[in-house]
């Protein structure tokens, strides 16, 4: 056997150190899928001990469906040595000796050992990693959610406010018509005037009642980490930066106070800003996205999303939050109205201004948590 | 000298129609764009009324009144809203707006608006509210708790949902308290709360 070790170490002793200090599970199985070697990593992962393992069949280690079809597997392959798992590894579940089950990546190889075949299986403890991308998905279900109840509310907010003013000009010229006519004495003329300004009233009180049934949605502000909300909504929001090749950096100073805030709410605020950011950049040559985390006063917190793009021209700057106000080929024009309705609920603000390294930064302050004495 | 009322609002046309609804009052007109706008115009004087929207892109109508206050604490400022900004409207409210209309109003809401303003131009705005009715003495328990969320801001639903009561029971309660203060109106009741924190 030529096992390349130190000649000052017995090679069998570091061979077994090697296998009972492994992080991976390791494991050996003869062609009857029992089980030869059970290391301390697996002791670990399946909660059963080496002797009520070593000498039986490995699929007491699994779940079913898979239990009850080991054997068949092994017996395929024997027969018709084409591999499914063998040489290559993949992602699989454990079965656990209280019968829960865990996510476990299995690579397995084959060998010859004193003429008897073996396989050697090294198993790669999943559990976290799971976890974090469950959480993932279900931060990301959850904010799809939000997003649309909150899109909804704050698209009706928007066109109630865009289109009061409208109204209001209507019924203010109405008024002043009727007190015309009522001077001229011209009775039909009044009584149309009379009629502009009932038919506006009543166009008001829908608003009025699209305003009451969005203000439905109970706000949900808790004290939370507001860096730690930024960080999230980066992963959220911009998992493939490098593949578009943008920068990003996120700068944030240490020991800031809580926000009281919705968190879901303002990740769409941040994603928001970032993805616009992404868009403005796609024909630059510099693509960079610097985003902060700083305190605005005593009162509140300050989020900024800078880029590196054209920047914001003039005639845009100012119609900016308008909705229905749009720069891109496809897009509602809605987002950025959203964004300022979502910070204006929490009795921030949100607004524009140049970057003067170029580009523009995006500003919203959300209001810090005051702890209650 | 005649009165003046000084319209601030970004929307053009809400501004026209404000002018032509005035044309034939007893009040002159002015019309600002910005609230950038009217500051730069310099001290109105006596006999004037700023009559301003409270959301406008840049400086909005809260920092407008908090600046107002900070130069020319004499001149009276009534705020314009929409539906759903009466949070805001009573901070402005806080900071020292004489009134606000919700838009779209009626022209006898804002005749009384102005009315009111220009009775108190010329006064500094911490002796304006003087109310004799203390609404933490002539309100019961569950009275006062609509009374606080309602010059908070929030709406029946809100009222309803926070103190876990029917909507028609809020709505109820709001129709009684503002009968026991004789309140016309959402203004009325937030003034009546400054002097209920004065006293």
């Amino acid at each position: 056997m030529a096992r390349p070790t130190s000649p000052a170490v017995n090679a069998d002793s570091l061979f077994d150190a090697l296998i009972a200090t492994a992080v991976d599970g390791i494991m050996v199985i003869d062609e009857r899928a029992n089980v030869l070697i059970y290391n301390a990593a697996c002791e670990r992962l399946f909660g059963y001990a080496a002797e009520e393992v070593i000498g039986r069949n490995v699929k007491m280690l699994m779940p079913e469906p898979y239990r009850a079809q080991h054997d068949g597997y092994v017996g395929h392959y024997l027969e018709t040595r084409e591999k499914h798992i063998i040489g290559i590894g993949r992602e699989v579940s454990g079965r656990r000796k209280d019968g829960t089950t865990f996510p476990m990546n299995l690579s397995v190889g084959e060998g010859m050992v004193g003429g008897k075949r073996i396989f050697v299986g090294i198993i790669t403890d999943l559990t976290e990693r799971a976890a974090r991308d469950k959480r993932i998905q279900d931060l990301q279900t959850e904010m799809w959610h939000v997003s649309r109840l909150t899109d909804m509310g704050q698209v009706a907010a928007g066109l109630a406010h865009e289109l009061n003013q409208p109204l209001t000009a209507i019924l203010n010229y109405s008024n002043a018509g009727r007190e015309i006519a009522q001077e001229d004495e011209q009775k039909d003329l009044e009584t149309i005037f009379a009629k502009v300004a009932e038919q506006t009233a009543r166009a008001g009180n829908i608003i009025r009642r699209l305003r009451s049934f969005i203000e439905k949605r109970e706000p949900n502000r808790i004290e939370e980490d507001l860096v730690r909300t930024v960080e999230e909504a980066i992963r959220l929001g911009m998992p493939d930066a490098a593949d578009r090749n943008i920068r990003l950096e996120l700068q944030a100073k240490a020991g800031l106070p809580n926000a009281l805030i919705d968190r879901i709410q303002i990740q769409q605020v941040v994603i928001n800003l970032m993805k616009n950011a992404a868009e403005a950049m796609e024909n630059s040559s510099k693509r960079e996205i610097v985003l902060g985390v700083a305190q605005a006063s005593d009162e509140f917190l300050q989020v900024s999303v800078a880029d590196s793009g054209p920047g914001l021209d003039k005639d845009v700057a100012d119609k900016l939050f308008q909705a229905f106000m749009t720069t891109k080929k496809s897009g509602m024009g809605m987002g950025l109205n959203i964004c300022r309705g979502i910070v204006e609920a929490h009795g921030g603000r949100l607004w524009a201004e140049a970057n003067p390294g170029g580009g523009a930064v995006f500003r919203f302050n959300v209001p810090i948590a005051k702890s209650e004495p | 000298m005649s009165k003046t009322v000084l319209i601030v609002d970004d929307d053009a046309d809400v501004r026209d129609s404000l002018s032509v609804l005035l044309m034939r009052s007893e009040y002159a007109v002015k019309t600002f764009a910005s609230a950038k706008a009217l500051l730069d115009a310099g001290d109105p004087g006596a006999d004037c009324c700023v009559l301003a929207d409270v959301r406008m892109p840049e400086m909005d109508g809260l920092a407008l009144q908090r600046e107002l206050t900070a130069r020319w604490p004499r001149l009276p400022v009534v705020i314009m809203t929409g539906h759903g900004d009466v949070p805001m409207a009573v901070k402005a409210m806080r900071a020292g707006a004489i009134d606000f209309l919700e838009k779209p109003f009626e022209k006898p809401a804002l005749m009384e608006a102005l009315k009111r303003a220009f009775a108190l131009a010329g006064a500094p705005p911490a002796e304006a509210p003087a109310q004799k009715i203390s609404p933490r003495q002539v309100l019961t328990e569950r009275e006062y708790e609509v009374f606080q969320l309602l010059v908070a801001g929030d709406p029946n639903k809100i009222v309803a949902y926070k103190l876990n009561i029917s909507v028609r029971t809020a709505e109820a309660h709001r129709a009684n308290l503002m009968a026991k203060l004789n309140a016309r109106n959402l203004a009325d009741l937030v003034r009546m709360s400054f002097a209920d924190e004065n006293s």
